[in-house]
């Protein structure tokens, strides 16, 4: 993946996502020389890995907003109100993410994994929303660079919370999961920056005063409120017949 | 069940529904050529909203029964379910040409009012909601007539409004268009 992404030239254009890339290759090399050094997993082992864990999944997010910069970055107003509402949806997930969590103290490091798992998936998800709803193109690499960010997140946290009572027992077949969802993802990506061309860079939009979107938008609203209105009084004054 | 469990089963599972949705290719683009003014000169399906529902008054069937033509009556109260029907559907695409010229307009703007552009969606929510009910109410033949007769004072009020607001925006385009920053397109005279 990496090789690839050096070969289309992509290390420059999208330096989070392949530091991120770069960092998953790295931090399996150090998890695999804590075991062979330590022989018996200890709390070194657990530390580094978690440690390095904590790393990867910052760098994941990093690449997340990397994307959403690059996707809705052109759109100045836009991308005003979505970072804002993207950070929301990121923060209210993650906190409803630890509550839900809480009693499990022993196991913090997992719990804050699958909720900044589980913030990631909903703030992309939120975004491809959002970009729907404002009708703004997203380049087929960036769509399934997202997808890829996303389905890990989402399967991370499946397989986190399916075995989470049996974590320790089920170790080996929990790693085989993850193992296995990643390379999913990889594949997912491997795909994307294969086969789909580099995106061109976008003319900026067309700009209107911002008092002019004011005056249009509060009208806007208004005649959205008639129509609306319309269609309620014709509802309840058929309410109001029976 | 623990709750935990609930709660990251169903969340996980609602990111990958929605992820699947909003994957889709989209059949609409943003439209920066969209020509704002044209869109919102268009014929607006509100101003026939009076003559649909003297159409429907249920004394204009009714003596069909008291004549002893049931049937008569219970076609011609079928097509004009079907007129009733085939309104809803243009006051839905009247709803959605707002709508679109909404999202240009806050496409095109450096700044954007996330308090309107919350109204906006809540509105289309309700909207869609009070389509589809309304629609199936009609296609399942409950009493469409008596509630429509009530709105015929309505309807002429809601023209004048809308108006208003018409003038209002075109005012305001007159009043606001200036030319734009160096470097931006300027877009449908606006």
């Amino acid at each position: 993946m990496f090789v690839q992404l050096a070969r289309r030239k992509f290390l420059d254009k999208y330096p989070w996502f392949s530091i991120y890339v770069a960092s998953t290759i790295v931090q399996s090399a150090v998890v695999a020389s804590a075991y062979r050094i330590y022989d018996v997993p200890n709390m070194a082992v657990w530390k580094i890995a978690w440690g390095s864990q904590l790393i990867v999944v910052s760098l994941r997010f990093q690449a997340v907003v990397e994307l959403t910069r690059r996707i809705l970055g052109g759109y100045l107003g836009i991308w005003a109100l979505a970072w804002r509402l993207l950070f929301t949806v990121g923060i209210v997930v993650m906190a409803n993410s630890l509550l839900f969590s809480k009693g499990d103290w022993y196991w913090i490091s997992l719990n804050v994994e699958r909720g900044l798992e589980l913030s990631i998936g909903a703030t992309i998800v939120a975004l491809l929303v959002f970009a729907r709803h404002y009708r703004l193109p997203i380049q087929r690499l960036h769509s399934a660079l997202m997808i890829g960010l996303c389905l890990y997140s989402a399967f991370f946290v499946l397989d986190y919370t399916l075995l989470e009572k049996h974590v320790q027992q089920l170790a080996i077949f929990w790693g085989f999961l993850s193992i296995l969802t990643y390379l999913a993802t990889l594949l997912i990506w491997l795909n994307a920056v294969s086969r789909y061309p580099q995106p061109a860079a976008q003319a900026p939009p067309p700009v209107i005063p911002k008092e002019l979107y004011g005056k249009l938008s509060s009208e806007l609203n208004l005649r959205l409120h008639l129509l609306n209105r319309q269609l309620t009084q014709l509802l309840r004054s058929e309410d109001q017949q029976r | 069940m623990s709750a935990s469990l609930l709660f990251f089963i169903f969340f996980a599972l609602l990111v990958l529904s929605l992820l699947l949705w909003a994957s889709r290719p989209s059949k609409h683009q943003f439209t920066p050529g969209m020509d704002v003014f044209e869109a919102l000169s268009q014929s607006r399906h509100c101003y026939r909203f009076q003559q649909i529902m003297q159409a429907l008054r249920p004394e204009d069937t009714e003596y069909l029964r008291e004549i002893g033509q049931a049937a008569l009556m219970h076609t011609l109260r079928q097509q004009r379910r079907r007129v009733a029907l085939t309104y809803l559907n243009c006051l839905e695409q009247e709803f959605e040409t707002l709508l679109e010229i909404s999202r240009t307009l806050a496409v095109m703007s450096p700044e954007v009012i996330a308090m309107e552009e919350m109204e906006r969606w809540k509105l289309s929510v309700a909207f869609a909601a009070n389509c589809t009910f309304l629609k199936w109410k009609l296609r399942l033949g409950l009493p469409p007539f008596s509630g429509f007769t009530l709105l015929s004072s309505m309807a002429s009020s809601f023209a004048r409004q809308l108006d208003t607001a018409t003038t209002r925006i075109a005012e305001a385009t007159v009043r606001d268009a200036q030319p734009s920053a160096p470097g931006h397109q300027n877009i449908g005279g606006v």
